[in-house]
């Protein structure tokens, strides 16, 4: 909604400082919201985002400068206090308890509801909040688990408007999320707004934050900029705002290749949990990208090529041989590397050196008789650090101290080191900054140029549109159709993996 | 808390802080120190306790338990938490070996025998748990199984073989001055640190314990690991089972869980090492080093004890207090450096 260029803020904060030891993580900050507006608040990792949304929720009061809200001085030295005067917080991980009904879970604090209340009375008073959200179409009295993970984000903020806040804040509330509950969300952020709610919009989703935000306030290096109105920005801008920086080109140029044999083919294979068999062939050098929701099945086919994933039955022909690996080393024997979506699950050894990590699918090739020649191992992992801009001079650092852009490039990079042929990476930028993107998807290309195929899965709809050569969708567990690099289009890829069948027209 | 801190970091020079800031919290360093400060004055303040002869007592009682310690190193640091058997398979290994050289077989044989146990009940143990078997649950099965061959086959008798004999060397030998049981945990102790660096499996082992997802998805599958390491912990308890057994020339089921050293019960001593030496307990960080150190120091303690005239009581505690010191120390250094992230 339009909100009044004058209005006065609900909420705003000035001069802010905060540091941690040595590190200076905000300095200066201005930010404000008005009553009803929806404010966006972006940055790289590291810019500072996180550090302002504790402050402003009271998660963190060792901070330096003014903090006023509804028109008075604050300041909060616990969330619980936050809450109280009316700012809520919807974190990135959600705080339902699973075994409880929406109902419960709704009125689990307590406040606006009798100290002794039925199921019934309490899913009657629930109503309205879920209303409030767009959930209409559940019941208040199903638990919380059989509810799909973008229902129950819902859920949460219905749990938090309960409480009747005036500011809501919302820390990335669709990174995990599919399309069609991303797009629920946005239609909900948009409802409150209307209500008269302010709402704190973080993301790392550009494409989003463009849809729905009035304006748009850009943290760099723990400083704040003017807030801008969403109108006046463009994707490329708001990313020069975001790096201090022209960002060049996002995404590397493609090339339709003349591909005469497939380096890998995928045949009749069937993961644990897809709905049928899928097939499909990947050349050298290409970039293919498969395309679903979350739930469509695209992860479960990488893993599965990959041996970390159970299969019903299928073959996958490479290099001459027909195959199904049983295991992550009978796939990594025969130069297959693969990248789940979550690299702190089994992407990285976050406790070990870095140097470590980037040589770990490959120690064969470091080592002689069994030794680990330090030479080697360090010659290798140099390399690939060069290779992949991981800063070679701290390749003795645990990689945990990395930031999630660096982590990543350790992730993908140390299947490098078994020179492969074919890598497999799912969501190959969840959690990264954009700046860190634009490099990933270089060195993406890179590999592929090297004659690698590259095969990648992602529901993020920018990186799947401008990333691959060409596009494979699917829907629930079944393959839809496929686009080669002249018919890709957002629009198209979007429409086969959110409703392939018509079904809103039947 | 933030007064204890500020209190650790005045007693701090910059050196060490500069070092701390990198690796721990001040508070970690503190407590250290506060430790480390009571023990010098121990060791000033207690009559005997700095001669040759007493120092060379505190090794060879370090050596026994520091071998096994070793041993469960390799388990621990792979992320396959305790063998809650390490007594037992002991006590099963010094029957086999004493009833070995009591029917003749030599020392040779009776060796090779009893490593054979060694490594059929480490192999067992770490099928069991390589394919997803809990540790305590495993390892407390096989601790009851393995125990209870023991007394079968001995009737809970001593068997005990005739001095002379061909194991003696072993027990009670000494080259160049150092009894050869210490030698042997010296050249365990560096043979140990030395695959734990420099080999692809000790790279493995670090690997898989700090985390067992990235491992398989790299290749490194922890049942292997798991039947590799069970089997050198075990080899360990079999090896110590047959020095002791060669000092005393005799061997009975109980040995290890109440006439051993200074809590009476090889395995929590054994584990203490393990942690007194500072490795984690949920695998990836640490060094067989670490536990010969904590093995030492274990023995430091109770050796100053016993100087002092304290009985087997107030010994006891002393063990359980380092070790829940040791946890708390631990957790808290590792809550130092992720605040550093």
């Amino acid at each position: 909604m339009e909100v009044p260029p004058t209005a006065e803020p609900i909420l705003s904060l000035s001069g802010i400082s905060r540091s941690f030891g040595a590190i200076q993580a905000l300095s200066d900050v201005r930010f404000e919201v008005r009553p009803g507006e929806i404010m966006g608040l972006v940055g790289e990792n590291g810019a500072g985002k996180s550090t302002l949304v504790k402050i402003v929720g009271g998660f963190d009061d060792g901070y330096t400068g003014t903090y006023e809200f509804s028109g008075s001085s604050v300041r909060f030295h616990s969330p619980g206090a936050a809450e109280l005067a009316g700012i809520a917080i919807a974190q990135q991980e959600l705080s339902l308890i699973p075994a409880m009904t929406v109902a419960e879970n709704i009125f689990l604090a307590g406040h606006n509801v009798r100290t002794i209340a039925t199921k019934r009375t309490l899913a009657g008073q629930a109503r309205r909040y879920l209303d409030e959200v767009g959930l209409s179409d559940i019941d208040p009295s199903s638990r919380v688990d059989r509810l799909s993970v973008g229902e129950q984000h819902l859920v949460e903020v219905a749990r938090l408007i309960a409480h009747d806040p005036k500011v809501l804040i919302l820390d990335e509330p669709t990174a995990a999320l599919g399309e069609s509950d991303s797009l629920r969300i946005i239609d909900m952020v948009k409802r409150l707004a209307k209500a008269g709610k302010s709402i704190i919009y973080v993301s790392h989703r550009l494409d989003e934050i463009f849809k729905i935000t009035d304006r748009i306030t850009v943290l760099r290096d723990g400083q704040s900029q003017p807030p801008r109105q969403a109108k006046e920005l463009d994707v490329n801008s708001l990313v020069e705002m975001m790096l201090g920086r022209k960002l060049e080109n996002m995404f590397p140029d493609r090339k339709a290749g003349e591909r005469r044999r497939p380096l890998m083919s995928v045949r009749n294979l069937w993961p644990d949990g897809a709905l049928e068999p899928v097939d499909f062939d990947v050349f050298g050098g290409e970039i293919l990208g498969l395309a679903g929701q979350l739930g469509s099945g695209t992860g479960e086919i990488l893993a599965a090529i990959a041996g970390a994933h159970k299969t019903r039955s299928g073959t996958v022909e490479f290099a001459g041989e027909s195959f199904l690996p049983k295991n992550p080393r009978a796939a990594i024997r025969r130069k297959i590397g693969y990248c789940s979506d979550d690299r702190k699950y089994d992407g990285l050894f976050l406790g070990r050196p870095i140097r470590e990590n980037l040589v770990s699918p490959a120690l064969e090739t470091v080592s002689r008789f069994g030794w680990i020649a330090g030479n080697a191992e360090r010659k290798k992992a140099r390399e690939i650090a060069e290779k992949f801009t991981v800063d070679v001079s701290r390749l003795r650092a645990e990689a945990g101290v990395l930031s999630g852009g660096n982590q990543q490039k350790v992730a993908l990079g140390k299947w490098l080191a078994i020179s492969p042929k074919v890598i497999l990476v799912n969501e190959p930028t969840r959690g990264v900054d954009v700046g860190a993107k634009a490099e990933i998807y270089r060195k993406m290309r890179d590999l592929a140029d090297d004659g690698a195929a590259i095969i990648f899965a992602s529901t993020d709809m920018q990186e799947i549109t401008y990333l691959p050569d060409r596009v494979i969708t699917y829907y629930r567990g079944m393959q839809i159709g496929e686009f080669d690099l002249a018919s890709i289009s957002t629009a198209g890829i979007l429409k086969q993996i959110t409703d392939p069948f018509d079904e809103t027209n039947l | 808390m933030e007064a204890i801190m500020r209190l650790g970091r005045t007693f701090v020079p910059p050196w060490l802080e500069r070092w701390t800031e990198k690796h721990s919290s001040p508070l970690v360093v503190f407590l250290v120190a506060l430790f480390l400060a009571v023990f010098l004055y121990g060791i000033v303040t207690t009559d005997n306790f700095l001669n040759l002869f007493n120092l060379k007592t505190i090794i060879r009682d370090a050596a026994l338990v520091g071998i096994m310690g070793i041993g469960l190193t390799f388990v621990t640091l792979s992320g396959n938490f305790f063998l809650l058997s390490m007594k037992e398979t002991a006590a099963l290994c010094i029957i086999a070996f004493a009833m070995g050289m009591s029917n003749g077989w030599g020392f040779e044989l009776s060796l090779l025998a009893t490593m054979g146990v060694a490594v059929g009940a480490g192999v067992l143990q770490g099928l069991l748990i390589g394919l997803g078997g809990n540790p305590i649950v495993v390892t407390l099965g096989a601790a009851g199984v393995f125990i209870g061959i023991a007394s079968w086959w001995s009737d809970n008798l001593v068997v005990s073989f005739r001095r002379p004999n061909d194991a003696e060397w072993l027990g009670t030998g000494s080259f160049l001055g150092l009894p050869n049981i210490t030698i042997a945990f010296i050249l365990i102790a560096v043979l140990a640190e030395v695959v734990l660096r420099y080999t692809r499996f000790g790279r493995q082992v670090y690997l898989i314990g700090a985390n067992r997802a990235a491992g398989k998805a790299t290749g490194h599958e922890n049942l292997p690991m798991a039947i590799k390491v069970c089997t050198i912990a075990s080899v360990c308890s079999g090896f110590v089972a047959v020095a002791f057994a060669a000092q005393i020339s005799s061997a009975q089921a109980n040995y290890f869980s109440s006439e051993f050293g200074s809590s009476g019960d090889m395995t929590i001593l054994v584990i203490a090492t393990v942690m007194v030496g500072g490795n984690s307990i949920m695998g990836g960080y640490g060094s067989t080093l670490r536990t010969s150190l904590g093995a030492v120091f274990i023995a430091v303690i109770d050796n100053m004890m016993v100087l002092r005239g304290f009985n087997s009581g107030p010994r006891v505690l002393a063990v359980g207090l380092m070790i829940v010191f040791s946890i708390i120390v631990f957790s808290l250094a590792q809550k130092g450096s992720r605040a550093q992230e």
